[in-house]
Order: C-alpha cells, then structure tokens, then sequence
C-alpha cells in the first residue's frame, strides 16, 4: 500500500494561488473555508525587507493530533496515509480543529456556499439571481458543482461538521493527482507514494534539505518544503569589513 | 417555598420563560448553526463550552464532597448527603444541556457508542460523565428508597467518588494534550481542573445549603456549616497555591505563546500583576475565609461562596479564550492577529437554559425529594 506524500517546492511557486482555487472548483468548499491556502509574511524593515510565502494544505500526519483526539473516529487515516474525515460520524465537536497544530481544519458554521441560495437579483433588473444561475446551469448548490466529488465524500459538506483537505483521494483512487498539483502552472507540487525509494517523491527528498511546518511537535507531516524563491545576490567581502 | 405560593409560583413561571427560551435557542440553532455564536474558525469553542466545564466541574467537586458520608463514613455529614448527591445530578444535567448545544451534530452521538475512539480524552470525558450521571442517579434513588448501608449502595458511592475524581482529569486533559497550544500548561491543566472543581461544588454546596437554610430552615447543626466553611478554605487556599505557581510560570517564561498571552489576555480585565476575576473571584474570598468573624456568618459564608462560584466560572472563561485567541498557521490570513469576543444573545440564552434546568431540578428536588434525609 502507498504511503502518499507531497513536496512543495518554494523556488518554482510563484504564489499565484492557483491551486486554492483549483481546489475550491474541485471540491466544492463553501466560501470562508480554504482546504488549500497559505501563510505569508513580511520581514525585515525597509529598503530591506522580504517577502515569504508558504502554500499549505492539510499535512496528513503520521501521527495526526485530528485523529487521535476525534471522540467518533470521523477523523481517521486510510490505509495510504491520507486523513480522512467522515461527516457522517461527526459530532461538530470541533477538538480536531483545535487539535490541529497547522491551522487547516475549518468548520461549517453555517448553511454553506449561503450565496448561491440569494433569490434577489445581483443587480436589480439588471441581471439574474444567484439561485437562477445555479438552476440555470444545471448545478447543485454552486454553478460550478463537481458531482465527483461525492464518491468519497457528500459534494457539500452539511452544517455543523469540520472538513479539510482530502489529498483529493476521490482521484487519487482512480490514478489521478489530486487537482492542485494537476493545476499548479509552475508544476510546484509533486505527489507521490513516499515509501517507494524510486518515487519522485522520495528522489527530491533526497536530493534537496526539507523542512516540514511545526516539525518539533513530532506529528510527522507528509507535506514537505523545499529550496526557497531568493533571486537576491550581494557583494562578497571578508567578514564584511 | 413552603409558606408562599405566590413566590414559589412566580418562581417556576420564570424558570418556564427561560425554558421556553432555551427551547427556542436549540431548534434556532439547529435550524440555522453554529454561525449564530460569536465563535468562528480561530475562537472555536466559547461561552456554551465554558458554561459546561464550570457546571460539570462543579458537579464533580459536589459528588467528591459527598464521598465524605459516603465513602469515608463520616456520620455527621450524612445529613448532607442526599443533598449533595442530588445537586451533583442535577448541576450534570445543566453541564450536559450546555455541551449538547455546543456541538454542530449533536444526533451523530450514537457514533460516541458504535465508534468509540480510545485514544480521544473527549470520548472518555463523555464517557465518564455519562457513566457517573447513571451511577449518581442509582446512588440516589437507592437512598432514596431508605438503602444507605447496603453493599450495592455502598459500592455505588465508592463508584460515583471514583468517576468524579477521573472525570476533572479527563475535562483538563482534553485542552492538556493539545500540543500546539502550550499555554494550556499541558497535564498540569488536568490537576488544575480537579482542585477547581472541589472548590466551586464546595462552593455552590455551601451557597445552595446556606440559602436553603435561611429560605426553609433545616434544623443542621450550625457547627456543620462552620466545618464546611473549612473545608471550603483549604479548598481556596489550594487553587490559591496553584494559581500563584501558574502566575510564576507565566511571567517568567520567554516562550513565544506565553509573551503574547501576557500582552493580550485580560478578558475581564486586570488589577496590577492579577487578573480581575482571580483577585475578586479567589483572593479576596480566600482572605475573608481566614478571618473567623467573617467565616463564621452567615452573610461572610454566602459572600464568599458567591464570590467564589462566580470567579471559578470566569476563570475558567479567562482560560478558554486565552488558549485560542490568536489564529494557527494560515487562519493569520483571515483573521486578524487577536480576536476579541462578547457573547452573542444565543450564546447568552443557552447559559440561561442550562442554568435554569439546573435551578428547576433543584426547585423541584427540594420540594419533592426530601434532600434532608439521613439514615436513622
């Protein structure tokens, strides 16, 4: 059984954002909640100043805190390392959410993707409701609907329960990437099975010095960073005298 | 109650309309979700789940003082017992009400049962408080069929005593073992919420018992209530200790979590170094219980257990929030760097259901129930 894993390597994105909204379209995620997103932040103090920014998704931990403190075992791991969550089980505790060290467990608030359920017109005389562009289009809840989804997950994800990233085992299952790696132009991210030693996957880890988020917490993510974008260059010296 | 209808009929009429309330806050909320609380994906968890770890810790504390008579066969206190096993039930009754409201899916909790997960210290919190509910519930209806020496019975209050001693660890270990937010204090959290629960039952035994007694006068011996009052010091001077030795850590830390929480989490705000409910809600009741002209009253005891009920909830509150202020990881792209928070009026109303279950079912229990009795 493959163990899956992902490299994301920071020298070839270039923050574009593609992959959240790849993964939105995919899995159908309500407004407010980011199964793919990231974490930016700005150092130093101008002129010198940097800009950094991490792309994260669910790091499906070896040793997931989600899963370990789940009361229901809604939140659990599939035989290939992937975390799963099933909403069915869920008891809305939201422990895996506070649980998670990584910030990427969201949970359902409301009635979700609330927009597409206006009837008022979104410029009055003007233009169709929202709730007509979905009827018209033939989608459920969202013009954009993604029915493949639901093969291993309900397509929407009802009131009330937590949801997250999936690896996007639904194509995975079927020999696909899952999309974000499918729709990153850069190709930034790379999938693969981490206890092949001839994976892509195992090969970068070899060849490059990874860092994982929070890795002394011991949860063993299986998202690995490597290299960084710094096209900066600057004037040798010695010792800087 | 007894001598006025007309009070006590103006009394249930009022724990009606919070009912009813309540009532109407749990179909709104399952109607329309969670998004009616201030909460949100950084500041998960709030008033609702505060409410229930103060009235489930104050159900273990009672159910631990009632091992007194009942385990540890201390005669004299047998006159409180029942009392002390009914306000247990009833106050978990009231815990079970605020948690129930609480989750998002609160009709997928047969999978509590059919999936258990052993590894989850909120599935043996729930657990535990459900199995220590059943034995409470057996344990009183054993003396209240007149079985107070019997085995069985015997054996039940050893059995509540055990699960009320396990059930506060299970409360603290569910935020204890969360690794990524270290200002919870890790198992340190477990013993925590075990003095704290000892001290806000004594506290609410002490409140409930003394305004009783004025109320309907129950012929205990005073010197009971002195013992109490005792009991009820050390009680104070323990989670004084231990908040001290918290505020010590707190202070002398560098680690980055801690920096921030000294910047910003004053909920309800400070007096000096301290944290007003901790100064108002623990140190200043404690010092009045060592003067003995205060102790002593009847007045000195119901201010100080007020006071103390009341500082154990917020402190608990000042905690809750205090852990979960500040975004994890990509949520800083949401939200901004501290999240402040006033409960929402449904937040608010399932605090007062809770609370009315349990004054209702204490209302009725006093009425009914005969919570005086002892053994002959």
């Amino acid at each position: 059984m493959p163990r899956y894993a992902m490299i994301i390597d920071l020298q070839r994105c270039v923050g574009c954002g593609a992959c959240s909204i790849a993964c939105r379209n995919e899995n159908n995620v309500p407004e407010g909640i980011y199964w793919s997103n990231k974490i930016t932040e700005t150092s130093g103090t101008f002129p010198n100043v940097r800009y950094h920014y991490i792309p994260t998704l669910c790091n499906h931990c070896e040793y997931a805190p989600c899963v370990r403190g789940c009361p229901t075992r809604a939140m659990h791991k599939l035989d290939n390392g992937i975390t799963m969550h099933d909403p069915k089980k869920c008891i809305g505790c939201k422990y895996c959410e506070f649980n998670c060290p990584y910030g990427v467990i969201y949970f359902n608030w409301g009635k979700p993707h609330k927009f597409w359920q206006d009837t008022r017109a979104a410029i009055r005389g003007g233009t169709a409701s929202p709730e007509e562009v979905v009827r018209e289009v033939g989608g459920k809840a969202v013009p954009y609907y993604n029915p493949e989804r639901e093969a291993t997950l309900p397509g929407i994800r009802p009131t009330g329960v937590v949801e997250k990233c999936t690896f996007c085992d639904h194509r995975v299952k079927k020999g696909e990437l899952p999309y974000c790696v499918e729709a990153c132009p850069a190709d930034a991210r790379i999938f693969g099975d981490i206890s092949d030693p001839n994976s892509d996957v195992r090969r970068l880890l070899g060849k490059f010095r990874p860092f994982r988020l929070r890795e002394q917490l011991g949860t063993g993510p299986h998202i690995f960073y490597i290299r960084g974008y710094n096209p900066a260059a600057y004037q040798p010296t010695k010792g800087g005298v | 109650m007894n001598g006025n209808k007309g009070l006590f009929s103006i009394w249930l009429a009022v724990l009606g309309v919070a009912i009813v309330a309540g009532l109407f806050t749990t179909v709104k909320l399952f109607a329309q979700g969670h998004g009616l609380f201030n909460a949100n994906d950084v500041l998960l968890w709030t008033l609702p789940l505060g409410v229930y770890i103060f009235l489930a810790l104050s159900s273990s504390g009672l159910t631990l003082l009632s091992g007194l008579p009942l385990v540890f066969g201390v005669q004299k206190y047998e006159v409180f017992a029942k009392r002390l096993v009914f306000l247990a039930i009833a106050t978990l009754c009231g815990a079970f009400v605020a948690i129930g409201l609480e989750l998002g899916s609160v009709f997928h909790m047969i999978y509590i049962v059919f999936s258990p997960n052993l590894s989850s210290p909120i599935w043996w919190m729930g657990a535990i408080y459900s199995l220590e509910l059943v034995v409470l519930i057996v344990k009183f209806w054993r003396m209240h069929r007149g079985d107070w020496h019997s085995g069985f019975s015997k054996n039940l209050g050893t059995a509540s005593f055990i699960l009320a001693l396990v059930a506060p660890l299970m409360i603290g270990s569910v935020f204890g073992i969360t690794e990524s937010r270290v200002t919870y204090f890790g198992p340190v959290m477990s013993i925590y919420c075990l003095v704290m629960a000892f001290l806000s039952g004594t506290a609410l035994f002490n409140l409930y018992s003394l305004v009783v007694n004025r109320v309907m006068g129950n012929g205990v011996a005073a010197e009971l209530y002195e013992e109490f009052a005792v009991i009820f010091a050390y009680a104070a001077g323990v989670v004084v200790v231990f908040t001290l030795l918290k505020y010590a850590i707190e202070s002398a830390t560098v680690v980055p979590e801690f920096l921030v929480y000294r910047e910003f989490e004053h909920a309800f705000g400070t007096v000096g170094v301290f944290h007003s409910e901790v100064l108002l809600g623990l140190f200043l009741p404690f010092v009045l219980l060592l003067i003995p002209s205060v102790r002593k009253t009847a007045f000195g005891k119901i201010l100080t257990s007020a006071l103390i009920l009341l500082g154990t909830l917020f402190m608990h509150m000042e905690i809750l929030l205090a852990g979960q202020s500040h975004p994890v990881g990509p949520k800083a792209e949401q939200y901004p760097g501290f999240i402040s928070y006033f409960p929402s009026i449904w937040e608010i109303l399932v605090f007062v259901f809770a609370l009315a279950i349990v004054l209702l079912l204490y209302t009725l229990g006093e009425r009914y129930l005969k919570l005086a009795e002892a053994p002959e």
